[in-house]
């Protein structure tokens, strides 16, 4: 076991000084050949695709590698477990009272990380910071919904919204949404400006230190409300830029776990008894995004022709090395009981149907079109075998155009686009994929697509909080919309950890979850 | 005034105007490059609102010439101003402070190591000039300067980290907290760095040193009936330090180069990782802060370069 030291900066240096101490001077080296190994107490968990943290304020976040973190530091009323079942989390229970109000019964003792208990009231104050426009939280309009919360005692929360609103279930358990509780006692007058990179919580770990683009440290939460939880005393989480440089790292002893790893080495390293490869399902969709509104995505038909004109899963074989799915629609499949179960002829390769729509169209061979794609990577190679194979079976003339992401973004939410590759990660509800792509007014749809038939299903069923019926009615939203193809679905991606040999107890969650189940890690 | 002194502030006024017009270079450079800071923080929740509020929180919707004067201001006050999207508001000084000393380190390890390595061959190459040895040691040289760092710096780790374990694959302890750690988890990187200057340096020692061993006086000091290890060090070696210090001057500029992309390979929390970060988040501060620093760093070395070379060689000061 090591002592929590309150040193700097210190990625893998115990890993490096254990190994390093039995070689003090280089000239010795050639007499050592141990391989490098933490002190179990000291998990060291790589961040690896990722290294830019700006904020971990939860009402602030908007990266993936900030979650990341936050998942670790906070808890939210609520959490998904492996199979993506809603269990308990700072609320020992709850229930739906009526259409519009849900009531939550907090566990009683937990503390912040400064020992102050939670209570109802921080519940209460996350929430409205949340909505307030002072805030100016990314994730405000997530709890436009609610109308009150009311806190009948100090371990009752009843949220109320105006109309029935499905969603917010979702909205309330640790993902993207912001919504992890936050102290009132140290953010009534005002975030302090330090909150962003010193964050107090209730979750199973407190960050001790953080030096930005290279690394943090946590340390074990000593009044976690979960009994025997954390394991580690501390967890070392070196961000490392580079997915490739993540492997390299786990398989030199340098980390003991990453939080994703590149597709095409996982075909070599499942093979490879120097590491463990856990895989899943992803909760994701990636997906070819079309103008509806300009030439000539502008047409059905040819929206159609192009949708059959290329096959999904040689896609997946060579964009991720069958890493990965065929979509049958937006919603990703890990979300099972919304998820369209059977591919609809549309999304399926089918030349002949692609080049009779074609004839339909007022467009025809020849047609030109720029895809636009970023990177180097795999998003850069996804459009060209969209383009590749769409080219040879239409006779039309599309070009990929590489840019950066941020440019592709831009340029999407002003319209200035004919086609690009898109996706969504980690996004739990099916609202957040179904409404905010195919609803007029929903917020990712930027594809200016708008069925009024689509619309009315996707209101409906944000009115109806029994999922079966639910799911069926984000199923045929999704059969009639898929028709009109205002977005070709493509792949969802398997999500990915490496883990050495040693360690044990660590579950994945298909949402690209990390942090929060790092409390369950036993050796390392 | 003496020429001497003449010399030395004509050549400082050309390093402060040489960095003025760095500045403008970079800061231009860097707004005209595609993309924006607020999209990178915004991630998936950015709007033209949230857009417009970060760049008017941050003083980045000012005409462009205001922007300049204002961040030139900044520098010459030692004032970074703050990171964009790297680490939103995070103070750039602390950032460089920590990561300077990392990136001195390596870049000074993989200097020692090149002019060790560069002793020992160039030496052994002009002495052995035309046989074995001297072949050998010359097509070192052509395999240093031939592989791309990176390459290198790869084979090193599929090599001696995950092959062998004798080093570590990933991360740096700095020399702060431990020298022997700094020494060990720093040798790769040092190493992969120093490669291609090595050779450089080979073949310029090796090139002088065998233009000095036939030049008239050592032949004189031969029949004098010096010995040949005397007449090596103080009639040869001495002449032929002069061009391998020019030489190392020169080469801080790919030093430099080789540890942007070295330290981010090798997860060396430094300047030129940093740097590297900062581009993909289009934070122009910190980008603008680590070319400034990189630029100052390569025009204070050739100073200091020249002013050996002129006490060396007082002619070359006139």
């Amino acid at each position: 076991m090591t002592k929590p030291s309150n040193i700097s900066h210190k990625v893998s240096r115990r890993a490096i000084l254990k190994s390093g101490a039995a070689a003090t001077t280089l000239a010795m080296l050639p007499l050592w050949a141990g391989r490098a190994e933490a002190a179990c107490g000291t998990l060291r968990a790589g961040i690896t695709g990722y290294n830019v943290i700006n904020t971990l304020d939860p009402a602030q976040t908007t990266l993936i590698p900030e979650s990341y973190v936050v998942w670790g530091v906070f808890n939210c009323l609520l959490k998904f477990d492996e199979s993506m079942n809603i269990v308990p989390d700072l609320a020992e229970s709850y229930e739906s009272v009526s259409p519009t109000i849900l009531r939550f019964k907090l566990r009683e003792g937990v503390k912040f990380h400064d020992g102050v208990e939670m209570t109802s009231a921080d519940v209460k104050f996350t929430l409205d910071r949340l909505r307030d426009d002072a805030t100016a939280s990314p994730h405000q309009s997530k709890f436009a919904p609610i109308s009150e919360i009311r806190t009948p005692d100090a371990y009752t929360v009843e949220i109320e919204t105006a109309e029935p609103f499905a969603p917010m279930l979702s909205y309330l358990t640790n993902t993207r949404t912001g919504s992890q509780i936050v102290p009132m006692h140290l953010l009534k007058d005002g975030t302090p400006d330090d909150f962003a990179t010193n964050p107090v919580g209730t979750g199973p770990f407190k960050l001790t230190e953080y030096q930005p683009g290279a690394s943090l440290t946590l340390a074990k939460h000593t009044e976690y409300f979960e009994d025997g939880l954390p394991m580690v005393d501390i967890v070392e989480i070196p961000l490392i830029a580079e997915e490739s440089a993540g492997v390299t790292a786990l398989l030199g002893g340098s980390i003991d776990l990453t939080s994703t790893a590149p597709f095409a080495d996982i075909p070599d390293l499942e093979n490879d008894d120097r590491v463990q490869v856990l895989k899943a399902p992803g909760t994701n969709t990636r997906f070819i995004s079309v103008n509806n509104a300009v030439a000539p995505f502008d047409d059905v038909h040819f929206r159609r022709a192009v949708s059959m004109a290329f096959d999904r899963q040689a896609m997946v074989d060579v964009v991720l090395f069958g890493e990965g799915r065929t979509a049958n629609g937006v919603v990703p499949n890990s979300i099972s009981w919304a998820a369209t179960q059977d591919a609809p002829a549309e999304t399926m390769m089918n030349p002949e149907e692609a080049l009779k729509e074609l004839a339909l169209s007022k467009y025809g061979a020849g047609t030109e079109a720029t895809v636009l794609t970023w990177g180097s990577g795999w998003w850069k190679r996804f459009a060209e075998v969209f383009v590749l194979q769409v080219n040879q079976v239409l006779g039309v003339n599309f070009t990929v155009e590489v840019s950066d992401s941020g440019t592709v973004y831009q340029r999407k939410q002003a319209g200035d686009f004919q086609a690009s590759i898109w996706g969504w990660l980690g996004l739990i509800d099916p609202d957040e994929y179904a409404y905010e792509i195919y609803h007029t007014n929903g917020s990712r749809n930027y594809e200016k697509y708008s069925n009024p038939q689509v619309d009315a299903l996707l209101e409906e069923a944000r009115r109806i909080l029994d999922l079966g019926p639910r799911g069926e009615l984000y199923r045929q939203a999704e059969a009639l919309a898929i028709k009109d193809c205002p977005v070709l679905p493509c792949f969802e991606s398997n999500v990915h950890n490496l883990l050495a040999p040693k360690v044990q107890g660590f579950v994945q969650r298909p949402y690209s979850g990390f942090g929060a189940q790092l409390a369950e890690v036993k050796d390392c | 005034m003496p020429s001497g002194l003449k010399y030395f502030l004509t050549r400082l006024g050309g390093a402060l105007i040489t960095m003025l017009v760095g500045t403008v270079v970079v800061f231009f450079v860097m707004k005209a490059a595609p993309g924006d800071p607020a999209l990178v923080v915004l991630g998936d929740f950015a709007t033209p609102e949230t857009i417009a509020r970060f760049n008017a929180e941050r003083g980045l919707d000012a005409p462009l010439l205001v922007q300049y004067f204002d961040w030139l201001g900044g520098i010459l006050r030692f004032d970074f101003g703050q990171s964009l999207s790297v680490s939103s508001g995070a103070d750039i000084g602390e950032l460089l402070a920590f990561r300077l000393p990392n990136t001195i380190f390596i870049g000074l390890y993989a200097m020692s190591i090149a002019v060790v390595l560069a002793l020992i061959l160039g030496t052994l190459a002009a002495v052995n000039r035309g046989n074995f040895i001297d072949t050998g040691a010359t097509s070192l040289a052509v395999l240093g300067v031939s592989m791309p760092d990176f390459w290198f710096g790869y084979m090193l780790i599929l090599g001696l980290s995950i092959g062998l374990g004798l080093f570590p694959s990933y991360g740096f302890i700095p020399a702060s907290e431990s020298i022997v750690g700094a020494l060990h988890s720093g040798f790769l990187p040092a190493l992969a760095i120093a490669a291609p200057m090595a050779a450089v340096f080979t073949r310029t020692l090796r090139t002088s040193l065998i233009e000095n061993l036939d030049r008239e006086h050592v032949t004189v000091a031969k029949s004098l009936g010096h010995s040949g290890r005397f007449r090596f060090v103080h009639h040869v070696f001495r002449n032929s330090v002069i061009p391998f210090i020019v030489v190392i001057g020169l080469q801080i500029r790919y030093l430099l180069g080789g540890v942007v992309i070295i330290e981010r390979i090798f997860g060396v929390n430094g300047v030129g990782s940093l740097m590297v970060e900062a581009a993909f988040a289009r934070d122009y501060f910190v980008v603008q802060a680590c070319a400034v620093m990189f630029l100052a760093i390569v025009l204070g070395v050739n100073y200091v370069v020249d002013l050996i070379c002129a006490a060396l060689d007082p002619r070359r000061a006139r």
